[in-house]
């Protein structure tokens, strides 16, 4: 009994408040205040032609930058949650996955450095290309645990962090040259965006599979994974 | 030439770099914490005197300004809730490098926790705090929420077991659901005003159907986030389970952060659609949390499930500021009252969480049937608890007095004289708890209980915190007169008899 009226309680609330949202989104006026003169009064001075990459990597540089430390947190959150084993089969991949695999991956690194590439000027960008390459790693991870025990050290921790480290040291460089923080100097905007979002793009990748872990990989694995057979790919 | 650096940047920077070194390079965690420590005070300073001189300051990050770019902004207000952090910060960082010394972690199961990690999570949470309390920019307020969320969540699983595991995912999920009610305020906000700036909203908020949807989901997700009374089922387990250093850092500085928040927006953004008997029903359920949780505290077995309900009780008195700063002539004091509160509570709970932990690294547990006689055994610990009680019961001279007063002296000038009523009955009620705890502790037994050797860096620090709630007692003047920096409420200090 007093169970169900909790969840009336809770119930009335949610209604309350999806009315509440519902009657301020229907009076809000169709094309209301936006920003989106002043972006493309100052996209010029970007050093990119895409306003959201301008307004990701340049206006609002600075959010980004806390997003992706919010991302590089996400990793230690996991691993916060102790020692896994790496995952994987422990008999060599099928003949048809690893066939797959060697055609899928080099397409899947080409399209995330298109993407990476692309965003300058259209959409696409350092996120969506970290989500390739993440899903290229969580490939290789289900079928060579090898490439993933092989760098489970500092390499691993370096690339995780290279692209907090490197945004920072845009934002911190551009300060030291007589700007503001992140006031990218006007000619260098466009190469320091990429720069960036290069650096970015890495870390997302890893970050992505190794979330897939779940956990921090055991460096003691590497032990482990010698005696499993199959050939060695070259990352 | 001093006044031009932007130190808030460097506020921000230092421990967020740290803090991914602390990751990189593995085992140097306690020489980056100490560096952070140490290095955070010039800037600190600088900033203060900055503010002092020159009033607010505004720094437009890229150099765009509002409301294209984001800015960085500093009050006396952003001073306060910045040199409470680096009060417990410091505190904090002293007493971990005690608790994760090596010598600690072979001994006890409840320190297999991985020392690397602990001291990259906690210089990113400082730099998480930091970030929020200089932002100026709705949106980036958000990112620093599930930045500071996201590592206070990481932080209590540190701990590892079950319960722990348990309570960082309860906490995670309210965490996520404060902040994403919060980002559906922002998101009606920019489609209302087309700006995120904190300062453009606030010329431009009117009561319109939109800005009252936004003040309602952003006021419940920042009020969940502070565990508010009933909201508050997160935040016992939460606190109680994570490593002590997590703990004093959680209770301290955490919560704090989601209220810091709240009172910003309340008092210079939503000024025309926040209404009397909203603040009204914050401090009802202010009152609530007040006597909720200080008849938890009198009931918990555990001295940590103690403190951290001691947090619930504390976090309802700053509640009351909401209604208090409706009187007519009472704002200024209320706002003052429960900005002095929010200090000292930051730096007795400090102590009091630290000193616990120290109990339970030196006995092995916490039970508080089971602690007789435990000054015998840690003298300097109990007596930096009993200083953080002093100032958690709000006995004078402590800051917790200070506080206090100053609500009860918005209350009664203002002619609302039932929350006086409450304010003291909460400090009876706080009184009951903590001497509940010291009657078995300064008990005299003949058979002390064992405990092993606790580094002196554990119970300094608790007592340093402890005495710094003491201390600013006495030093009043000059945290009120940062307080006043570019408040939004005006009219006299009233402080009624105090000398």
């Amino acid at each position: 009994m007093r169970l169900f009226s909790a969840k009336l309680i809770i119930i009335v609330l949610l209604v309350a408040l999806a009315g509440l949202i519902a009657w301020a989104i229907l009076s809000l006026p169709f094309n209301g205040p936006s920003l989106r003169a002043q972006v493309f009064a100052n996209i010029g001075h970007s050093g990119v032609s895409n306003p959201v990459t301008a307004v990701l990597l340049n206006f609002r540089g600075y959010d980004t930058l806390l997003e992706i430390v919010v991302l590089f947190l996400a990793v230690l959150g996991a691993w916060s949650l102790g020692m896994v084993q790496l995952p994987g089969p422990p008999y060599p991949a099928g003949l048809f996955l690893s066939a797959l695999l060697r055609i899928l991956l080099p397409a899947m690194v080409l399209t995330a450095g298109y993407l990476l590439w692309a965003g300058a000027h259209a959409p696409g960008g350092a996120f969506q290309a970290g989500a390739v390459l993440g899903g290229a790693g969580i490939l290789l991870l289900l079928t060579e645990v090898r490439f993933a025990s092989a760098i489970v050290s500092w390499p691993l921790r370096t690339l995780l962090s290279a692209g907090v480290l490197v945004f920072t040291g845009v934002a911190l460089g551009s300060m030291f040259l007589g700007g503001r923080l992140l006031e990218y100097p006007r000619h260098w905007a466009g190469i320091l965006i990429l720069v960036i979002e290069t650096a970015a793009t890495l870390s997302i990748g890893v970050i992505l599979t190794v979330l897939f872990i779940g956990g921090r990989p055991s460096e003691a694995d590497r032990t482990l994974s010698v005696k499993s057979t199959g050939k060695r790919k070259d990352k | 030439m001093v006044a031009l650096i932007p130190w808030s940047v460097w506020i921000i920077f230092l421990p967020l770099l740290t803090g991914i070194f602390a990751f990189l390079f593995r085992g140097r965690g306690a020489q980056l914490g100490i560096v952070t420590a140490v290095g955070l005070l010039p800037p600190l300073i600088g900033l203060t005197w900055q503010v002092l001189s020159c009033g607010p300051q505004h720094y437009s990050v890229g150099g765009w300004g509002a409301p294209l770019g984001i800015d960085l902004y500093a009050d006396g207000l952003s001073i306060i809730m910045l040199v409470m952090t680096a009060l417990v910060g410091i505190g904090t960082t002293f007493y971990a490098t005690g608790y994760y010394s090596p010598t600690g972690e072979t001994k006890e199961k409840n320190h297999q926790q991985d020392p690397a990690l602990f001291w990259s999570l906690w210089l990113l949470l400082w730099a998480a705090l930091n970030c929020l309390f200089l932002s100026a920019d709705v949106f980036n307020l958000y990112v620093a929420l599930e930045f500071l969320g996201l590592s206070a969540v990481a932080l209590v699983a540190l701990a590892g077991g079950p319960s722990a595991v348990a309570a960082a995912m309860r906490y995670l999920l309210v965490s996520l659901l404060g902040s994403l009610s919060y980002l559906l305020g922002v998101a009606l906000l920019y489609f209302a005003h087309g700006t995120l700036s904190l300062g453009l909203l606030a010329e431009s908020v009117t009561s319109s159907p939109a800005s009252f949807a936004a003040t309602t989901l952003m006021t419940a997700g920042l009020v969940m986030k502070t565990a508010l009374f009933p909201l508050h089922f997160w935040l016992p387990p939460a606190h109680a389970n994570a490593p002590a250093p997590v703990s004093a850092v959680l209770s301290a500085l955490v919560v704090k952060a989601s209220f810091y928040l709240l009172l910003r927006l309340w008092f210079q953004v939503f000024t025309n659609t926040v209404t009397p008997s909203v603040a009204l029903l914050l401090g009802i359920l202010g009152v609530a949390a007040i006597f909720w949780g200080s008849v938890q505290a009198l009931m918990a077995q555990r001295l940590k499930l103690l403190v951290a309900y001691s947090t619930v009780a504390q976090l309802g008195y700053i509640f009351l500021v909401f209604p208090l700063a409706q009187g007519k002539g009472t704002g200024f004091s209320a706002w003052c009252g429960g900005l002095y509160f929010i200090l000292s509570h930051a730096c007795a709970k400090a102590a009091a969480f630290l000193a616990a932990g120290t109990v339970l690294y030196g006995f092995g547990h916490d039970r508080i049937d089971e602690l007789a006689g435990i000054t015998q055994r840690l003298p300097v610990t109990m007596f930096a608890f009993g200083v953080a009680g002093v100032s958690l019961i709000g006995l004078p001279p402590s800051g917790g007095f200070i506080g206090k007063w100053l609500l009860l002296n918005a209350a009664l000038a203002g002619g609302q004289w039932w929350w006086a009523i409450v304010i003291i009955i909460g400090g009876l009620l706080a009184a009951a708890y903590v001497f509940r705890f010291f009657s078995r502790a300064f008990s005299y037994v003949e058979q002390v209980p064992i405990c092993r050797d606790v580094p002196w860096s554990m119970e300094l620090t608790a007592l340093a915190l402890g005495l710094s709630a003491m201390a600013l007692g006495i030093i009043a003047t000059q945290p009120l007169a940062v307080m006043q920096i570019g408040a939004p409420l005006a009219g006299p200090v009233l402080t009624g008899g105090l000398p």
